[in-house]
C-alpha cells in the first residue's frame, strides 16, 4: 500500500517539475530559433574583443542578447567561431551565456524567490567559470583546440594575412578572398521563417526528452532515496557539493529549467552544493559532451571538464564557508 | 505497409509530439491538474505554452507537406509521444501524507499575518503563522477553531491537521500542522484523509513546556480541495 502511495507521489512530483519546466523550456527555444533566424554574422563578429578578459565578458554579455540554453548555445558559438569571432569571445559565450541571460535568471528566481544571494551568486559564479576556461583553453593552438571541420570553416572567415592559403585548404588559389566568403561561409542569407520555427520544433523535442529523463531522476530521488542518506549526505559541505555536481552530469537538463530540479534537493543540501549544481550543468554534462563534439576537440573537452569542476567545487566551498 | 509507413514519416511524427505535449498542457490546465502541482502564478504560462506547441505542430504539418524542412528523429519522435501519452493518460495522485512524511515541517520563512482575523475565521495556515510568530498558548485558550486540512500522522503522538505550503511547485512543498486532540468516541482518522474541523484551541503540556492544541469538537471528511496547495 505505502509502495503504491510512493509511486503515486513520485508520478506527481514528476508531473510538477516538468509541467513547470516545460514552458521555461520552450521560452527559451523560442528565443535561441528567433536569435538564429536573425542571427549574428558579417564584420562585426570578427572585431569583438580578443583581449582574455574583455574577449569572455563580452562574449557573456551575448547572452543577453542571444538568449538560449546550453544546447542552443552550442550551435551559437560554433557560428561564432565560423564568422571568424575571436577565441576568447566565443569561449565566453559558450560557458557563460547559458547562464547570463533573461531567461536563466527568471527562472532561477521563479524557483528561490526567498533567496536572493543565489540570483547574484549564479551569474557571478558563471562569469568566473567563463573567464577561467577561456583562459585555459586559450593557451591551446587553435588546432589542438577547435574540430578540424570547424577549424576550415572558420579560416576561411579569417583575413588572408592571418591564415595562408594552404592553411584555408579550400581549394581557393586564385579565387578572391572577399568573393568565396560569403558563398562557402554560409549562412549570412536569413532561412525562411517555416524552417526557422520546424528547426525550433526539432530542438524543442530532443530537449524535453532529456527534461522528462531529469524530471523522472529528480522525482525518484525525492521519494525513493531515504531522506536519513539525503541528510547524511546533503549535511556534510564537501561531500554535499560533489554529489550535487556529480547529479548534474548525469541529469543533464537544461539551464533554462535547472533551477526547479535544484528546488528538490535545497531543502537537504548546503547551499554551496545547490549553487555547485546551478553552476556546473550549464557548462558540462553527458548531453554536453556530445554537443561539445561539434565545437572542441577531445582533449581540449577533457580539460574543460576537470577545470570546471575544480572551479565549481572551490566556489562552493567558499559559499558554504560563508553561509554555514 | 506502404501507407502506414507513411503515416508514420518523421514529418508527421514530430507534430503529433509537438500536438501531443501541448494537449497535455492544455489538458493540465483545463481538468484543474495544474491546481495540485503548481502555484496559480505559473498557471498563464502552462496555457500560453500548450498553444505554442499546437500552433509549432500546425506549422509542422503544413510545413512539412509543403517544403519537407528538416525533421527530429523518429526515436525522439515517438519516446516524446509516450511520454506526452502518459502525462495524459495518467493523472496525478500523489499522498500529501507520504510527501509531508519525507520533508522537513514548519519551514516557514514568512513574517507573521499582516493583520490578525478573528479566531473562527483562520484557516489552519493563519493559525501556524500566528503561533510560530506569538506561541504563548494562553493568548489563544478558548477561541473557536474551524480549519480544513489533510490528516498527517506523526511519530509518538496523535496525527496532526496539516496543509502543504509551496512557493513554486509540488516538489518544494513543505507540511505545515497543527496537533489536535481527536474526539474519543470517533475512530483514528486514516492518514491524508482531508478533513474539516471545528472545535476550541487548549493549551496543553509537552514534555516540559506548553503549547496550542485543537481540541476537536466536529470532525467532518471533505472531498479534497480545488486548490489543496497554498502560498
Amino acid at each position: 500500500m505505502i509502495a503504491v502511495e510512493r509511486l503515486a507521489t513520485t508520478w506527481a512530483l514528476f508531473q510538477a517539475l516538468l509541467v513547470e519546466a516545460m514552458p521555461f523550456l520552450l521560452i527559451g527555444v523560442a528565443l535561441s530559433t528567433l536569435a538564429r533566424w536573425i542571427s549574428p554574422g558579417g564584420k562585426w563578429v570578427r572585431d569583438l574583443p580578443a583581449h582574455p578578459l574583455l574577449g569572455p565578458l563580452s562574449g557573456a554579455a551575448l547572452g543577453f542578447a542571444l538568449p538560449a540554453c546550453e544546447c542552443g548555445n552550442v550551435p551559437m558559438a560554433r557560428h561564432l567561431l565560423v564568422k571568424g569571432a575571436p577565441i576568447a569571445t566565443a569561449l565566453g559565450f559558450l560557458f557563460a551565456a547559458p547562464v547570463l541571460n533573461p531567461i536563466v535568471l527568471a527562472s532561477t528566481w521563479a524557483a528561490f524567490p526567498d533567496q536572493p544571494w543565489l540570483l547574484a551568486a549564479r551569474p557571478l559564479g558563471a562569469l568566473l567559470i567563463a573567464v577561467c576556461l577561456a583562459t585555459l583553453l586559450r593557451l591551446l593552438p587553435e588546432h589542438e583546440l577547435l574540430q578540424p571541420a570547424l577549424l576550415e570553416e572558420r579560416r576561411l572567415s579569417q583575413p588572408l594575412g592571418e591564415v595562408t592559403l594552404l592553411e584555408r585548404r579550400s581549394g581557393l588559389i586564385g579565387v578572391p578572398a572577399g568573393a568565396a566568403v560569403p558563398a562557402l561561409g554560409g549562412s549570412s542569407r536569413r532561412p525562411p521563417l517555416g524552417q526557422v520555427l520546424s528547426h525550433g520544433g526539432s530542438e524543442f523535442l530532443e530537449l524535453a526528452l532529456l527534461l522528462v529523463m531529469g524530471c523522472a531522476i529528480a522525482a525518484l530521488v525525492q521519494t525513493v532515496v531515504p531522506r536519513q542518506w539525503l541528510i547524511a549526505v546533503g549535511g556534510t559541505p564537501t561531500l554535499s557539493i560533489l554529489s550535487l555536481m556529480l547529479l548534474s552530469l548525469v541529469v543533464s537538463v537544461c539551464s533554462s529549467v535547472d533551477a526547479f530540479l535544484a528546488l528538490g534537493f535545497a531543502a537537504q543540501v548546503t547551499p554551496g552544493a545547490v549553487l555547485a549544481f546551478l553552476l556546473l550543468g550549464p557548462v558540462m554534462d553527458l548531453k554536453l559532451v556530445g554537443l561539445f563534439g561539434i565545437l572542441l576537440r577531445p582533449r581540449a573537452i577533457l580539460l574543460t571538464a576537470g577545470a570546471a569542476s575544480l572551479v565549481v567545487l572551490l566556489i562552493g566551498q567558499w559559499v558554504n564557508l560563508l553561509l554555514l | 505497409m506502404g501507407q502506414f509507413t507513411s503515416a508514420l514519416s518523421p514529418g508527421r511524427l514530430k507534430a503529433l509530439a509537438l500536438a501531443l505535449w501541448g494537449v497535455a498542457l492544455l489538458q493540465s490546465a483545463l481538468s484543474g491538474r495544474l491546481d495540485l502541482l503548481l502555484r496559480a502564478v505559473f498557471h498563464p504560462l502552462v496555457w500560453g505554452s500548450g498553444i505554442l506547441l499546437l500552433l509549432l505542430a500546425g506549422v509542422e504539418i503544413s510545413g512539412h507537406w509543403r517544403d519537407g524542412s528538416r525533421v527530429s528523429g523518429r526515436w525522439t519522435s515517438l519516446l516524446s509521444i509516450g511520454a506526452a501519452l502518459a502525462v495524459l493518460a495518467l493523472p496525478p495522485r500523489p499522498s500529501f501524507a507520504d510527501l509531508a512524511a519525507n520533508r522537513q515541517a514548519n519551514l516557514l520563512e514568512e513574517p507573521g499575518l499582516s493583520f490578525v482575523l478573528p479566531p473562527a475565521q483562520r484557516s489552519l495556515t493563519d493559525w501556524v503563522r500566528l503561533l510560530r510568530s506569538e506561541p504563548d498558548p494562553r493568548l489563544y485558550a478558548g477561541d473557536a477553531v474551524r480549519i480544513s486540512g489533510f490528516v498527517l500522522p506523526m511519530p509518538g503522538e496523535e496525527p496532526h491537521l496539516a496543509r502543504l505550503l509551496v512557493r513554486c511547485c509540488l516538489v518544494d512543498a513543505v507540511p505545515v500542522g497543527l496537533p489536535v486532540r481527536w474526539p474519543a468516541d470517533q475512530p483514528q482518522p486514516r492518514a491524508d484523509q482531508w478533513l474539516r474541523l471545528e472545535g476550541v484551541m487548549v493549551s496543553e503540556t509537552m514534555g516540559e513546556r506548553q503549547r496550542s492544541v485543537v481540541e476537536a469538537r466536529l470532525v467532518q471528511p471533505i472531498p479534497r480541495p480545488r486548490q489543496p496547495l497554498e502560498p
